[in-house]
């Protein structure tokens, strides 16, 4: 199979914007979800500050629990801060916008619907503008940046979870947002896949341009995606710090496991996580 | 790139046709594909000759146990031909069979045309659901068929009686279904459709609603047994017309093939209604039917 060719699509480029610039900003976030029943307001973010650059891959590391996908569900405008502010191109984040699209665990595609139609759900729901034969054409170029060109007929059930995961990961490209939300999307999928599709998205995003929050708790997938790690302590969480990555991409193209730096900051990241992953094993 | 392409899927559909070749089937595997179909035919023949031989033998009174072949030829009889236009009261099993579907199919129809939106709103707004609820379980839990002798006093001994029986039975797995459809619908698949930028109205009709058809067709499908339930209660209790009512004057004439041949519809009639609408959620939902699997 041949590998489709890079979209041209560079958000360096558009006018008034550079590469480095903030597209996400978020000042003392505390957010969390309230318990009805048993009265209870539950923090799962505490004071969370964060800069997160054009075009850079952030990963945000941490244990179950702590609050990660609250952040990332914020940053989409799902749930609204308690406290503090996000801001996203320069505007406070008050709702959903079609300027960030996500990429869930469970892939969260409609049973109903063909990968095509999916696909088109988006379109649906946000006008953006676009005539019918754009989005056709969109459609059937996200298909097959994934590599899923003649399955459009397709109904998710008749998919594998790898294949399901790349319908999602078209679906959050097609409406060409800036800013790509991925919360664990790898983590219901067998390793090998995995690894397949970890290749995938770096190739993917290194295509776009796109500014990426990507959701994990596998220091490993961290550290072969991330530009930089924001390693979150448990609940309520916190950012512990925040580690930079300077690896050369493609990192897929070689063995980036087995590279002397890769193995320094893997020793970092795990000194940081050790204490959280050990009282997680011992139960709370 | 090759060497990530998913081995699993079902139906890829390829243009290179060589990947699709044509399947011989062994003997073995055409037993198992059509086996379960001849064992179930050979069963009943064989369960149908040792009654007729049971019969025959004379040890049960043919008063109380037909022949199957005497079963088959009144039940046969009784279907093929109608009553005489001037009867006042027929006595072949198409005209009460007849009776007894119109009845059914209005109940049932009017229990959904009540029941399905009543579910949907209990499921979309806690006011609603709050208002309703108490109702809703009260009803739900009172044995339909304590409500006949009072039907019977409010509307005689009518078809709106029987149609009334048999809306009751079948409103509440309608309603409770539908109901249940919407709450339990996946909230990831909520949250998804919000952040692609979906308000209430399309969240309720491209996820919600979608996602509750299969729910609202197994309320049907319980509704049908139900009514069925409830419409032979109703017809035996009174009237004059009715496949309830013809197995009560089976009973009373001593008529015990009519009384058989009856028994063995209701079977036919309830089966083929479950076939149908399993028919019908596979062809609307088939995810789900691969979900249960």
């Amino acid at each position: 199979m041949n590998r489709p060719a890079p979209i041209e699509r560079n958000v360096a480029d558009s006018p008034g914007t550079q590469v480095g610039e903030p597209v996400i900003v978020a000042r003392n976030v505390t957010v969390g979800y309230k318990l009805h029943r048993e009265r209870k307001m539950l923090t799962a973010l505490r004071d969370i500050s964060l800069t997160i650059n054009k075009g850079e891959f952030v990963v945000l590391l941490g244990p179950s629990g702590c609050g990660k996908t609250t952040f990332i569900n914020a940053i989409s405008g799902i749930v609204l801060p308690w406290e503090g502010s996000i801001e996203v191109n320069g505007a406070p984040v008050t709702g959903p916008g079609p300027d960030r699209a996500m990429v869930f665990q469970d892939y969260a595609l409609m049973p109903w619907r063909t990968v095509e139609a999916n696909l088109r759900m988006p379109f649906e729901f946000q006008n953006l503008g676009l005539s019918k034969d754009e989005v056709d054409a969109r459609i059937a170029r996200y298909l097959e940046l994934v590599d899923l060109k003649g399955f459009e007929k397709s109904f998710p059930y008749e998919l594998s979870g790898g294949m399901k995961q790349r319908v999602g990961i078209a679906r959050a490209l097609a409406t060409e947002p800036t800013i790509l939300l991925a919360d664990e999307p790898f983590a219901a999928i067998d390793a090998m896949t995995r690894e397949a599709m970890q290749s995938e998205l770096e190739r993917i995003v290194m295509a776009t341009g796109q500014t990426v929050v990507f959701i994990t708790h596998s220091i490993d997938e961290a550290i072969t995606l991330g530009d930089r790690i924001a390693v979150i302590s448990r609940r309520p969480g916190r950012i512990k710090e925040v580690v930079d990555v300077n690896l050369p991409r493609p990192r897929f193209d070689g063995d980036v496991k087995s590279r002397p730096e890769y193995a320094k900051i893997r020793e970092r990241i795990w000194d940081l996580v050790k204490a959280e992953a050990l009282s997680g094993a011992h139960g709370e | 790139m090759a060497d990530m392409q998913d081995s699993e899927t079902k139906q890829g559909s390829f243009e290179d046709a060589d990947r699709i070749r044509k399947l011989r089937l062994t003997p073995a595997e055409l037993w198992q594909q059509y086996g379960p179909w001849a064992t179930t035919v050979l069963n009943l023949t064989i369960f149908f000759i040792l009654w007729e031989l049971f019969a025959r033998s004379g040890m049960i009174n043919q008063v109380f146990f037909p022949t199957a072949s005497g079963m088959f030829s009144t039940l046969f009889e009784g279907l093929t031909r109608s009553a005489p236009p001037d009867a006042i009261i027929s006595g072949q099993i198409i005209d009460h069979l007849l009776y007894t579907v119109r009845t059914v199919v209005i109940g049932i129809g009017l229990a959904c045309i009540v029941g399905i939106p009543m579910g949907l709103l209990m499921g979309g707004s806690r006011h609603v659901e709050r208002i309703f609820s108490p109702y809703v379980w009260a009803l739900a839990s009172l044995p339909r068929i304590a409500l006949v002798p009072l039907f019977i006093l409010f509307l005689g001994f009518t078809m709106k009686m029987q149609v009334t029986i048999v809306f009751l039975a079948a409103l509440f797995p309608i309603v409770i279904n539908a109901w249940a459809g919407v709450k339990t619908t996946e909230k990831s698949l909520i949250a998804a459709a919000k952040v692609f930028g979906a308000n209430r109205r399309q969240i309720y009709y491209h996820v919600v609603l979608p996602y509750t058809l299969p729910f609202i067709i197994a309320g049907v499908q319980q509704g049908i047994g139900r009514g069925l339930v409830g419409v032979i209660i109703a017809e035996i209790f009174g009237g004059s017309m009715g496949l309830g009512f013809l197995i009560t004057r089976a009973a009373d004439t001593f008529n015990s093939e009519l009384m058989y041949a009856v028994l063995l519809l209701l079977v036919l009639i309830s089966l083929s209604l479950i076939k149908i609408t399993r028919m019908l959620e596979a062809w609307i939902a088939p995810w789900r039917q691969q979900a249960l699997m």
